[in-house]
């Protein structure tokens, strides 16, 4: 069992690391989140590892990360420059990414949590509604309210009206 | 739209490592796994202490001297709320009074026919619960010795009748032997506590309704089972039942019988008007008989003496009488010649008439009796002395027949507040709720401290 885990987080790591640091926007506390989640996972592993493991991670991972920030475990950290594990080369890749990052920072867990969702997983408001936990309405609000304030702090982050998403 | 933000996700999330967190991974659950069964081990263990190990702490062993200091409480209080039973440990000891009655804490929640037993020598309560309404001094029976009781248990299938030891809190079951018996309930104790009367009820119509009634004598350690009698139901056969050294009385309809502790009958008589076997005491110490007779046409009782062969009037005695009572019941008598007896308060909101003719058992019936009292009728005084009072609502009563005897009367301080049974429930369910907040809250704890130690100033990981 624990090769076939170790097998699973070997393969499943990188991306699930990549989501993490979306959500928090921090290595640490992705790290944090990464770490925490697949414990969870281990302890369920017997029970989940025929069905969809990393399915079931991301989804502990969206709801711990807006866990911890109910409870204030973890303290939104605003730092005055982001940071920065890949060396300082301003380029406008670079530049893009610290805009993202100071950007999502702004922005509440859930949603946060929708825009990485729906943006970078590329899901439904309805998938995204069935790994929250919650209605399409509601996702429907955070997504526009995340847009919204996007626009206000980062206008090259996002422009025009928003798209319209497939059900 | 939004295309400039799906490319800025993905170019923040390509420069992302994947993070080498697998076997603190492993570590965090596996140190979840031990918390989480530490906890249920711990949970246990607190359940075990607390509802197993503290009633058995610090148990004495009864003192054998209690018997000696045994008097009787000159008033009696409801038991607290919480309580011991009377199987709890330590062990009560010999008790001088037993009750039952109508208040609350008398019926449970379910009107369970709880029993308030009082300890020899102090003002120690325990209870007992027997299902249902079933009286002290007539279907719940303290021994003379005041260390066993005597109750109707069972179900109609296998009716019994168990003696509880209040001196170790255990339980002797003595099985009916009388075949098709549905009920059995102790009616008597032998002076030595070493033999018990007991009444079967036995269907004789296919249909059960009609009954008769089976008088029997019967050896504490159930060996022995003789048959004293039987009858119709309606005669009521040991509706009251005295004891002495070697012979036995008893009532059944309008008829006294007596006799050996064998059974066998040594004389009858019919009752005169008005006139019932006093009670468990009726036995004088000189071998005559007390009847509790009411005067015709008032609520007016006196104890007289007849002759155990004839019924015959046998000397006179200079009791004063009791009044505004349904009834009295003699328990027995007291060193200074006094009887002492059960005077049964009226409820003003019965129907019934008490200066008429009424059956003993309607008289003594729970909704006829508004509270009892212990009075002393001592030769040549006036008026009664009231020795023992009771709450209202307490309607039923039995004293030991050595408290009795002894004539010691002690002032009483029943109890008040609630009992050690409500604190360890208390404080159990307190343990349970500690107990579940800790194990919800484990993770939470788990993951502040690690992020704590995570967060401590040190160099940062650079890029």
């Amino acid at each position: 069992m624990t090769e076939t885990f170790h097998e699973f987080v070997v393969h499943r790591t990188p991306a699930l690391s990549r989501t993490a640091y979306l959500l928090t926007g921090d290595h640490q506390l992705a790290e944090d989140l990464v770490q925490a989640a697949l414990a969870r996972t281990y302890r369920h592993w017997r029970r989940i590892r025929g069905g969809d493991p990393e399915a079931y991670v991301r989804r502990v991972m969206y709801h711990q990360q807006i866990s911890w920030w109910r409870r204030r475990r973890v303290a939104e950290r605003l730092e005055a420059e982001p940071t920065d594990r890949t060396g300082a080369d301003h380029t406008e890749t670079t530049a893009l990414r610290l805009t993202l990052t100071a950007a999502l920072r702004q922005l509440t867990p859930r949603q946060r949590a929708v825009i990485v969702l729906r943006y970078y997983e590329d899901l439904t408001e309805a998938q995204v509604a069935e790994v929250l936990g919650c209605s399409v309405g509601t996702v429907k609000r955070h997504g526009h309210d995340a847009v919204r304030r996007l626009r206000l702090i980062a206008p090259d982050l996002v422009d025009g009206t928003p798209e319209r998403s497939p059900r | 739209m939004t295309a400039r933000l799906r490319e800025a996700l993905r170019v923040a999330a390509d420069q992302v490592p994947g993070y080498p967190v697998y076997e603190r991974a492993l570590a965090t659950a596996r140190r979840s796994r031990r918390r989480r069964a530490t906890a249920a081990v711990a949970a246990l263990v607190l359940v075990v202490l607390a509802g197993v190990a503290l009633p058995l702490a610090g148990t004495p062993a009864v003192d054998p001297a209690t018997g000696a200091r045994a008097a009787l409480p000159d008033r009696i209080g409801l038991p607290p709320l919480g309580t011991r039973h009377a199987s709890d440990r330590p062990a009560l000891g010999p008790a001088s009074v037993i009750f039952t009655g109508q208040a609350p804490r008398l019926q449970g929640w379910n009107e369970d026919g709880i029993v308030g037993v009082v300890s020899a020598d102090a003002d120690r309560y325990r209870i007992f619960s027997i299902g249902y309404e079933a009286p002290a001094g007539d279907q719940v029976l303290l021994s003379p010795d005041g260390r066993y009781v005597a109750r109707p248990a069972g179900d109609s299938e296998r009716p019994r009748v168990d003696v509880i030891d209040l001196a170790t809190g255990g339980t002797r079951r003595l099985p009916s032997r009388v075949a098709d018996s549905v009920l059995t309930t102790p009616v008597g104790w032998s002076p030595g506590g070493a033999r018990l009367v007991v009444r079967d009820t036995v269907p004789v119509a296919f249909d059960g309704a009609t009954y008769r009634s089976v008088l029997s004598i019967v050896t504490l350690d159930g060996e022995r089972w003789s048959r004293l009698a039987s009858g119709a139901q309606e005669a009521s056969f040991g509706s009251v039942v005295a004891f002495s050294a070697d012979r036995l009385a008893y009532q059944y309809g309008r008829t006294v019988a007596v006799t050996d502790l064998d059974g066998r009958e040594l004389s009858s008589f019919a009752l005169p008007v008005e006139s019932w076997l006093a009670g468990k005491g009726a036995w004088t110490p000189d071998g005559r008989l007390t009847l509790a007779t009411r005067r015709p046409g008032s609520t007016e009782w006196s104890l007289r003496q007849v002759d155990a062969r004839t019924g015959s009037a046998s000397g006179r005695l200079s009791l004063p009488a009791v009044s505004g009572v349904t009834a009295i019941r003699l328990l027995g008598w007291r060193p200074d010649s006094s009887a002492l007896v059960v005077a049964y308060q009226p409820e003003p909101a019965s129907p019934a008439r008490f200066d008429q003719p009424l059956e003993l058992d309607q008289r003594v019936a729970y909704g006829h009796v508004r509270s009892v009292r212990l009075l002393a009728l001592t030769p040549g005084a006036a008026e009664p002395r009231t020795v023992t009072t009771a709450p209202e609502q307490v309607l039923a009563i039995d004293v030991a027949d050595e408290v009795v005897q002894s004539g010691r009367v002690r002032d009483a301080e029943p109890p008040g507040g609630v009992g050690l049974r409500f604190w360890l429930w208390t404080g159990l369910v307190g343990v349970l709720v500690i107990g579940l907040a800790g194990y919800w809250s484990r993770g939470w704890r788990a993951e502040r401290r690690e992020r704590r130690r995570r967060f401590r100033p040190e160099p940062r990981r650079g890029g």
